[in-house]
């Protein structure tokens, strides 16, 4: 176990908990809840997966990974903003949805419900970068545009009125729905494309029920970063180095269960006790 | 109030159960399957012979334990998803107790093991709650968060402290004194489906029918009402998920002593995430579990048959829970969907006005 492999584990494992928690952001700053994050990943991950599979180029399953995020957000958005569906239920719900198609779509096209097989996967570097991941550049890009949208455009603002009260959004004569909506759009895009990472990158192939539970550490990171997009950069990177180190502890005659829960205690402890004074948006979850 | 409310619900429930089966049937047809041959062949898997209700009941069982035990934290006003990860804590308690050699009576050991099942549960569904309460943790996280703890802390147990010799991760057997009675000697079924009945009968008059039920049903309708009251909010949330982590514990232990006889590494089949479903179908009220369990049960046992014989995709009834979970929170949807399947029947029959009138 070195300090520059597990550096470089750390960031491969971040890159998807940033990509989905600035998406969350998105979300939550519109005043939706974004527990649907598992789900947009998965569906992400699996559309990736089959556009480079049919298409035999990974840019074209990245692009379907990220409609297939952004299609889960618009049900999202259509269950909580039409249908007033509690959003908390309508997440979970679209996420055992995302979790039943995906593996039946699996025994439908490959007739394998445990993975598919393996596909063209996104590009890394040769040379001086060499085995850095065209991704880390992209997500980075990303952050930086999160962070200029949401808060130095007249649209972010506009978006955390939005999210902060309805109401005042309301009187100020601002479309409320719509911004609602691009809120849980964005998110989903963002989503899909962090799960295209996760099938994409190393893999190269899906694998059933594969995000396991990233989408709810990236809603953790999301609130850990006090909704702000640099914040969730640096909330991906702390827990991105558990899931590394955790990785790093693989394969030396250790009982793996012992240390695959490490992520998941951490987000625990997190939710737990480091984010009990960051203030949610007040329209949280409101209609 | 409430019987016409209740009706309401019912129906609700109903229709979104058959909007499911037909999103789900046009599924299958897109995907070049006869829908109809598909359902029949479940439904013959289900309740075509003695043995195929048998597997039924077997299979209907854990999910009414974990349907109430959702139901019961949903009451309180707190999503509990932790019901998978209960199920293995419950389970590895009671396969850890009940394989112990202790020279007790059968009732005894039986009695005890169920009650080390219920603790192991219902500590780690407090867990969440001691969470909530006291610090504001949001329980749809921590719960799930903790179902990949149990999950993989259960793991780490049967294959290595507790696994028994051989190459496959599993504990000894438990002690013959510690199974659960079968309900006739030729079927598998155990008395397990009577203590669900009878729990399901026990948390309807808990939240019924006594003052810390009330307690309970307030906090989950209005917690400020509640704690104006003077009702002890963190104690009510914490008691509430302590009590449905025990329920969902029970169902573990119970799969534990009455179908597996040990705990097989990850031996449970999702039956924790089908609660959700199972509670949705309900409409949160505890005996209307017993109704929905058997619904579920019935396409579980089905669709294990049908993998067997042959290899239609099963997973198509993951799609229904999928969707009834989300219809059932969806009246709004279902009452357009309802009213737009009106406009393409009476197009399709040529009775446009009719159907305007919807």
């Amino acid at each position: 176990m070195n300090i520059e492999t597990i550096w470089i584990s750390t960031i491969r494992m971040s890159i998807p908990l940033t990509l989905a928690a600035t998406g969350s952001i998105f979300c939550e700053r519109a005043g939706i809840i974004s527990l649907v994050l598992e789900g947009m990943m998965l569906s992400g991950a699996f559309a990736a997966v089959c556009g480079s599979y049919y298409t035999g180029s990974a840019l074209a399953g990245v692009l379907c990974g990220i409609l297939a995020g952004t299609l889960i957000g618009l049900l999202h958005g259509i269950l909580s903003l039409r249908y007033k569906v509690n959003q908390v239920i309508s997440g979970v719900g679209l996420n055992l949805l995302v979790t039943a198609v995906t593996t039946l779509s699996m025994q439908l096209l490959w007739g394998n419900r445990g993975n598919s097989p393996q596909v063209q996967g996104i590009p890394h570097f040769t040379g001086v970068l060499s085995g850095q991941s065209v991704m880390t550049f992209i997500t980075l890009a990303l952050t930086a545009g999160a962070w200029f949208v949401m808060m130095k455009t007249r649209y972010g603002l506009r978006l955390r009125l939005t999210g902060e009260s309805p109401e005042a959004a309301q009187t100020l004569g601002l479309p409320v729905q719509k911004l609602k909506y691009s809120g849980v759009l964005v998110c989903g895009a963002f989503c899909g494309l962090a799960g295209a990472y996760l099938s994409l990158d190393h893999l190269n192939l899906f694998v059933r029920e594969m995000t396991a539970g990233r989408g709810y550490i990236a809603y953790v990171v999301a609130i850990f970063g006090r909704y702000h997009p640099v914040g969730a950069l640096l909330g991906a990177l702390f827990f991105g180095f558990f899931d590394a180190f955790q990785i790093s502890l693989q394969g030396k005659g250790l009982p793996p269960q012992l240390f695959v829960v490490l992520p998941y205690v951490v987000t625990i402890l997190i939710i737990t006790f480091a984010v009990k004074n960051i203030r949610q948006p007040d329209g949280l979850g409101k209609l | 109030m409430n019987r016409k409310i209740k009706v309401k619900n019912g129906m609700q429930a109903l229709v979104s159960l058959l909007m499911a089966f037909v999103v789900s049937g046009i599924l299958m047809a897109i995907c070049g399957y006869q829908p109809f041959l598909i359902f029949g062949a479940i439904i013959s898997g289900a309740f075509g012979s003695n043995s195929a209700i048998v597997q039924t009941m077997i299979q209907a069982t854990p999910l009414i334990f974990s349907g109430l035990a959702y139901i019961f934290a949903s009451k309180a006003g707190m999503f509990n998803l932790g019901m998978e990860g209960q199920i293995y804590m419950g389970g590895i308690a009671a396969a850890a107790i009940g394989g112990m050699n202790l020279g007790l009576p059968a009732p005894v050991h039986i009695g005890l093991t169920l009650c080390a099942g219920m603790i192991a549960g219902g500590l780690f569904g407090a867990l969440a709650g001691v969470m909530k309460a006291c610090f504001g943790a949001n329980e749809v996280i921590s719960t799930l968060m903790l179902n990949f703890v149990a999950i993989n802390l259960t793991s780490y147990l049967v294959n290595y402290p507790l696994k028994a010799p051989g190459p496959v991760a599993q504990t000894q057997n438990v002690m013959p004194s510690a199974m659960l009675p079968k309900l006739s000697a030729h079927s598998q079924l155990s008395a397990a489906i009577l203590l669900a009945v009878f729990t399901a009968f026990a948390v309807r008059y808990f939240l019924g029918r006594t003052a810390k039920g009330f307690d309970i049903t307030v906090t989950g309708s209005n917690r400020k009402a509640a704690q104006t009251a003077g009702v002890r909010i963190r104690r009510i949330l914490i008691l509430a998920m302590f009590v449905s982590g025990a329920i969902a514990g029970i169902g573990g232990a119970c799969h534990i002593t009455g179908v597996d006889r040990r705990f097989v590494d990850g031996f449970s089949a999702g039956y924790g995430f089908d609660g959700i479903a199972v509670a949705a179908l309900a409409s949160n009220r505890p005996l209307m579990v017993l109704v929905s369990s058997i619904i579920f049960g019935a396409l579980r046992a089905g669709a294990l048959r049908l993998n067997m014989t042959t290899n239609l995709p099963t997973d198509f009834i993951s799609v229904i829970q999928a969707l009834v979970v989300i219809f059932v929170a969806a009246p709004m949807l279902v009452e357009d969907l309802k009213s737009s399947g009106y406009k393409l029947a009476g197009r399709l029959t040529g009775r446009r006005k009719e159907a305007k009138e919807q």
